[in-house]
């Protein structure tokens, strides 16, 4: 990871949290460079920071701004990206801490790394939110 | 007071509404559907068109005796030995109703007008006759068999003259009786009311809880008996509170489907899971069945989170994100 151009933005936290690092590193990199191996700078998420939550989450979270070539509804707003792993354990107490760190947003998008380096990424939405049609 | 509450009759500690008028109250007036069981005898496999009893599931129940709207009635226990007078003017008002039945297919049978027949069949002279040939004919029986004592066979003051109440709105099995005499081969249905009010030796009032701990005390009901029972019942009474109306949510992979309005008019746009504490472990992997099968489907798949201590539910939705 140390060699990785991505390192130097990371190495921070990597360092704070680093039972978290990898998924850490692998939602970094997907967002950042995304699927496309062009890596045309307009298919990118925008403004991509870095944010650590603190206690009691002990990990560092994401946010940033969609491509701007995606046709969605706002898509300026600031998204918050939480990276974990498949192999971890949460709880909805884990789900409402990250959400208070976060100063309470709507909604986070939970990035789910797996062994493999895919990732899956689902929505979480604070209280009853009817589904798009 | 007269009881105003709906019963709910229980067996084997499963909740049972017989009276389809309590069906459309709940439904209507407090958005509980529960689920129609009841099937024909000769068709059990039938199950398009099912009809009462409505079963309710453990925590609509609880909910309708917290919220003083029914209570529980132990019913296996609530049928005392009627007595030989209750007993009687309910046999002659079976007897009536057989008769009444083969009057009106004797009618049919014979191609007439089925008002002019079943008035004739039904004369004094007719029925006289009708019990005179049904004496004859089981005396016939006895002796041919020399078999036990046969009830029909009782002399009984014969009365036609019974209430309108001999005819019940119920479920109505159909029993073709072939006669042991070719006289009379004619079959009739024999009614078995849905509702147990119709039968005078019904006593549920000794036997009604109005009340979950004292149904629990009494061993006729258990639920809910621990913390997954709890949170159950806590998320579902607090959705309800809301004004949804929920549904089983096998089908897709939930605890609950949960429609705006009735589920005959409706779509749910929930699917919801009950998490029984803020602690309980959650894999990752549940976040990503439920999400993607709640998108696939147009629902949005809920986890209700149920706290214990505070009494309280707490609401996150999950959705595919969409990109990834």
């Amino acid at each position: 990871m140390e060699t990785h151009p991505s390192y130097p933005q990371l190495s921070l936290l990597v360092s704070k949290y680093p039972s978290t690092a990898g998924s850490l590193f692998q939602t970094y990199n997907d967002l950042l460079l995304g699927k496309f191996y062009n890596a045309v700078k307009s298919q990118q998420w925008r403004d991509l920071q870095i944010v650590d939550l603190g206690e009691p989450c002990n990990r560092a979270s994401l946010q940033g701004r969609r491509p701007a070539h995606i046709a969605v509804e706002d898509v300026d707003a600031l998204l918050h990206v939480v990276p974990c792993f498949m192999s971890e354990t949460i709880s909805l107490s884990w789900i409402s801490d990250v959400f208070k760190a976060l100063s309470n947003p709507e909604s986070i998008y939970l990035a789910i790394a797996t062994e493999d380096s895919s990732i899956v990424y689902y929505k979480l939405s604070s209280g009853i939110v009817k589904p798009v049609v | 007071m007269t009881q105003t509450r709906i019963p709910i009759h229980i067996a084997n500690k499963r909740a049972f509404v017989w009276d389809v008028e309590d069906l459309v109250k709940l439904r209507s007036q407090h958005h509980i559907c529960g689920i129609l069981v009841g099937t024909l005898p000769h068709l059990s496999q039938q199950n398009v068109f099912l009809g009462v009893p409505l079963v309710l599931m453990p925590e609509e129940a609880v909910l309708l005796v917290e919220k003083e709207i029914a209570v529980l009635v132990d019913d296996p226990n609530a049928y005392p030995e009627p007595t030989p007078t209750q007993l009687e003017k309910w046999m002659s008002e079976q007897e009536y109703i057989v008769q009444r039945h083969q009057a009106l297919f004797e009618g049919n049978l014979k191609g007439n007008k089925e008002t002019k027949a079943s008035e004739r069949a039904m004369s004094e002279e007719a029925v006289r006759k009708r019990k005179e040939r049904e004496l004859r004919r089981q005396q016939k029986a006895l002796e041919r068999q020399n078999s036990p004592l046969d009830l029909n066979s009782d002399e009984r003051p014969s009365s036609t003259t019974v209430s309108a109440s001999a005819a019940p709105a119920g479920a109505v099995a159909s029993l073709p009786v072939s006669a042991e005499n070719e006289e009379n081969n004619s079959s009739f249905n024999v009614i078995v009311p849905a509702i147990s009010s119709s039968m005078e030796w019904y006593s549920p009032k000794g036997r009604t809880f109005t009340s979950i701990e004292s149904a629990k005390e009494a061993g006729v009901w258990d639920y809910p008996s621990d913390l997954h029972d709890r949170a159950r019942c806590g998320v579902f009474r607090d959705l309800w509170e809301q004004g949804y109306f929920m549904g089983g949510g096998i089908r897709f992979g939930s605890d609950y489907l949960i429609y705006p309005g009735d589920p005959l008019r409706y779509h749910s746009h929930f699917a919801a899971t009950v998490i029984d504490s803020p602690i309980s472990e959650i894999r990752p992997m549940e976040i990503v069945a439920h999400g993607r099968l709640g998108t696939a489907t147009k629902k949005t798949h809920l986890l209700c989170g149920w706290d214990d201590e505070k009494k309280q539910v707490s609401y996150f939705s999950i959705e595919w994100a969409g990109f990834g």
